[in-house]
């Protein structure tokens, strides 16, 4: 079987502990943030946020990805990319007649 | 006939023949990020079903209000360092120390355990309050079914993981031990632990 170059390139323990370390502090940063007194919006870009730094953490540390090729990274922002069209196509649906509205029974 | 021979080895050699890997990676391990990326657009579509039907509701249940966000965080913790403890059996494995990656593997099912555990009993709080898939005490009915379908299918893709992790382990254990395999089941679940991150954001706390 081929060796790749991703091989080569081990990871040592301390930088898993790191990124381990990170992804605490920012889960009880993002804990904070469901409980802040913020408007509803800025609440969610901050969430989004947050949630994008700890995925970018994990793929790139945990799952090798900052050592694969370029075309490997770029398939896999495709569900990425594809949610947010999904979601642009979708979301202005939200603003339309109140016969959109799910009343509370 | 020298001139078709010839082609046929330069389609081989090209990235796109089959010769030469354009992802530059083993055909298992490119197979699982078009599983996980496959998977990946799943789970969007739940989370954007969900944003929509939130959006369109006329009230939405305070959902740290509603779950005991104690137990969530404790099951992000035991998620997040699972993943951490299966980064470092791929390491252990690649670095040919098939124990010290079984010892890993161990922890690292562990963590899915009680992460397991936590859901099973989040679950049965939840159904004991009333909560059913068509109605439940908060008053919009699709605020539980939110919850059963996503939490549901994540659950579910935990309890496979841990599953493939067994038999990563035992095969491991027994000498039958390949890193690419160890590798190509951490991928699952860092996944399964990257879908968590969302649900944890978009439905326990936004």
């Amino acid at each position: 079987m081929a060796t790749h170059e991703h091989d080569v390139h081990a990871i040592s323990y301390r930088t898993y502990t790191m990124t381990w370390f990170w992804l605490l502090v920012m889960t009880m940063l993002a804990l904070g943030l469901g409980y802040a007194p913020i408007a509803e919006r800025l609440k969610a870009l901050l969430l989004v946020c947050t949630t994008l730094a700890k995925i970018l953490l994990i793929a790139s540390i945990f799952m090798h990805l900052r050592y694969e090729k370029i075309n490997l990274i770029m398939i896999t922002l495709a569900p990425l990319i594809l949610a947010v069209i999904l979601f642009s196509f979708t979301f202005p649906e939200t603003f339309g007649s109140a016969s959109h509205v799910i009343s509370v029974r | 006939m020298d001139a078709t021979i010839a082609e046929q080895q330069r389609i081989l050699a090209s990235d796109w023949g089959g010769g030469k890997s354009p992802f530059g990676t083993t055909w298992s391990k490119f197979m699982m990020w078009i599983f996980i990326i496959s998977d990946a657009l799943t789970f969007a579509g739940f989370l954007i079903a969900y944003g929509f039907v939130r959006s369109i509701s006329q009230e939405w249940p305070k959902q740290t209000k509603v779950f005991n966000m104690v137990l969530i965080t404790f099951m992000t913790f035991a998620l997040i360092s699972s993943s951490a403890v299966m980064a470092m059996a791929v390491g252990a494995a690649r670095a040919r120390q098939p124990k010290l990656a079984v010892r890993f593997l161990g922890l690292t099912i562990a963590g899915g355990l009680i992460f397991l555990g936590c859901q099973a009993y989040e679950w049965s709080h939840f159904i004991h309050e009333g909560a059913r898939l068509t109605h439940n005490p908060w008053g919009v009915p699709q605020f539980a079914a939110a919850f059963f379908v996503i939490t549901g299918f994540h659950g579910f893709h935990v309890f496979s993981g841990v599953t493939i992790l067994a038999v990563v382990a035992l095969r491991a254990a027994v000498g039958k031990y390949s890193a690419d395999g160890v590798e190509n089941a951490g991928l699952y679940w860092h996944f399964v632990d990257v879908v968590w991150v969302f649900v944890f954001a978009f439905f326990y706390l936004l």
